[in-house]
């Protein structure tokens, strides 16, 4: 009786199991099982996708990050009145891109702006076509607490100045189709060849 | 001590004007400046008036929070938002748990963006870095002895082991708010700031300058060891990252 009592509780779980998580591996027991199998939505818990915001991008379309979900994503945080940093930070992405071959078609360079005050869609347009950006880029723009959140998700410390410009750390990411963070390079004028090896990882 | 006397009869004015209608459970915490323990730079920083919980979020508080938003349940919650100790003191049968439903120790485990969420829910927000330590800066109420905060943060650091205690058991502060030290650490909304005043050219993830020689000359108050403490260990945080002795409260903006 006891053991036919287990079995039917076994039953139990591992159906409620897989009709929750049909996506893992391992759900035998743990409530919380290990991280790098916990699935939501489809989507790896640790995707950044899961951050469920709605952004507008340089041509005043509403983006969320998941839209971006399929392909490799370049990612980093900048604001366009930043006269040193921020310039030299896409200096190093288009270094990336010049080394690009066929098999990059579909990589995208995210760039999020700090500035959410000052950096409309029209003004990341306006940037985007100064730096001479690409079709593959995409510049968003969002409110000061999707900002913020996005920042700590990526771990980037930044603090608004009295004249208006951010302090930030300089870190650029590598995203995976899945959104999940899988290179971070942190600097100015940095080395391409690293990010394109992260890249070419998931190609 | 003159200087303050503006902003108190201000406070005065505003309590007793709109008041009346201001929640009871947070305090009008008048507007000012103070000189960060770190600034790279000895300028004063303007806090302009706002509201502040007078309590830390009980565990009581929060499970409410819990019920009507199951994405932040323990089952739930997303390793992006909150690592794997999140609510972990918790019991396994939390939602029908009579001891937790009145528990007023403060709710520890939870991660910024959990806090994050929850003053968002409440229609708060987290209180920034410069409205914290403003008002933590507050003497504790009928005490004039500028040497007691210190006290009250040395005893409180060389404690060994968590005490749990319950919000409004350690001081009140002159603004009417309980247990800024000696309870637990607490989230700010801008928590990985920029401390230093290093531009963005060579600034790095962490406050690097706080734990050098350098910038420990930039100092205001070289003496304030604790608050090399707080600041330093605010740098070495994470937004998804929960630890047994992190709590937060809420603010508000006056409008």
């Amino acid at each position: 009786m006891k053991s036919i009592t287990f079995l039917l509780f076994a039953l139990i779980l591992s159906f409620s199991a897989c009709k929750e998580q049909a996506a893992e591996k391992n759900s035998c027991c743990s409530t919380k099982p290990a991280m790098a199998q916990k699935t939501s939505g489809g989507m790896p818990e640790t995707s950044l996708y899961q951050l469920n915001q709605q952004w507008k991008n340089q041509n005043g379309e509403p983006v969320q990050l998941s839209d971006f979900k399929g392909s490799p994503v370049v990612m980093t945080m900048i604001f366009t009145h930043c006269e040193y940093a921020c310039p030299m930070m896409v200096n190093d992405l288009k270094m990336v891109e010049d080394q690009f071959t066929e098999k990059h078609q579909n990589v995208k360079f995210v760039l999020i702006s700090f500035d959410h005050e000052r950096d409309t869609p029209d003004r990341l347009l306006e940037y985007a076509k100064t730096q001479q950006l690409g079709e593959n880029w995409v510049l968003l723009h969002g409110h000061a607490g999707k900002v913020k959140e996005l920042a700590m998700v990526l771990d980037i410390s930044y603090e608004q100045l009295e004249n208006g410009a951010f302090a930030h750390a300089n870190k650029k990411f590598v995203l995976n189709a899945q959104g999940e963070l899988v290179f971070s390079q942190e600097g100015l004028q940095t080395k391409a060849e690293p990010v394109l090896k992260a890249l070419n990882k998931l190609l | 001590m003159i200087r303050y006397l503006g902003s108190w009869i201000l406070a005065g004015l505003i309590l007793s004007g709109v008041g009346l209608s201001a929640q009871e459970d947070m305090s009008l915490i008048p507007a000012g400046s103070y000189t960060p323990f770190i600034k790279g730079i000895t300028e004063e920083v303007e806090v302009e008036g706002f509201l502040l919980d007078k309590y830390a979020v009980t565990n009581a508080d929060f499970l409410e929070f819990v019920k009507a938003n199951p994405d932040w349940s323990p089952e739930n919650v997303k390793s992006l938002f909150a690592d794997s100790g999140y609510l972990t003191h918790w019991p396994v049968n939390y939602l029908n748990d009579k001891d937790l439903e009145s528990n007023m120790e403060p709710v520890v485990n939870v991660s910024w963006f959990a806090a994050n969420a929850y003053c968002k829910w409440k229609g708060k927000r987290l209180p920034t870095l410069h409205e914290w330590e403003y008002a933590a800066l507050a003497l504790p109420k009928n005490d004039s002895d500028s040497a007691a905060l210190t006290r009250i943060n040395s005893d409180w650091y060389s404690r060994k082991t968590a005490v749990h205690a319950k919000v409004g058991s350690t001081y009140e502060n002159q603004y009417g708010v309980w247990d800024m030290y000696g309870l637990v650490w607490e989230w700010v909304d801008n928590f990985n700031t920029v401390i230093s005043n290093e531009d963005s050219r060579n600034n790095e993830d962490a406050p690097q300058g706080l734990f050098c020689g350098s910038a420990s000359l930039n100092a205001s108050d070289a003496s304030d060891y604790v608050a090399f403490i707080r600041f330093a260990y605010r740098g070495s945080l994470k937004a998804n990252y929960t630890t047994r002795k992190m709590g937060f409260r809420c603010a508000k903006t006056i409008k």
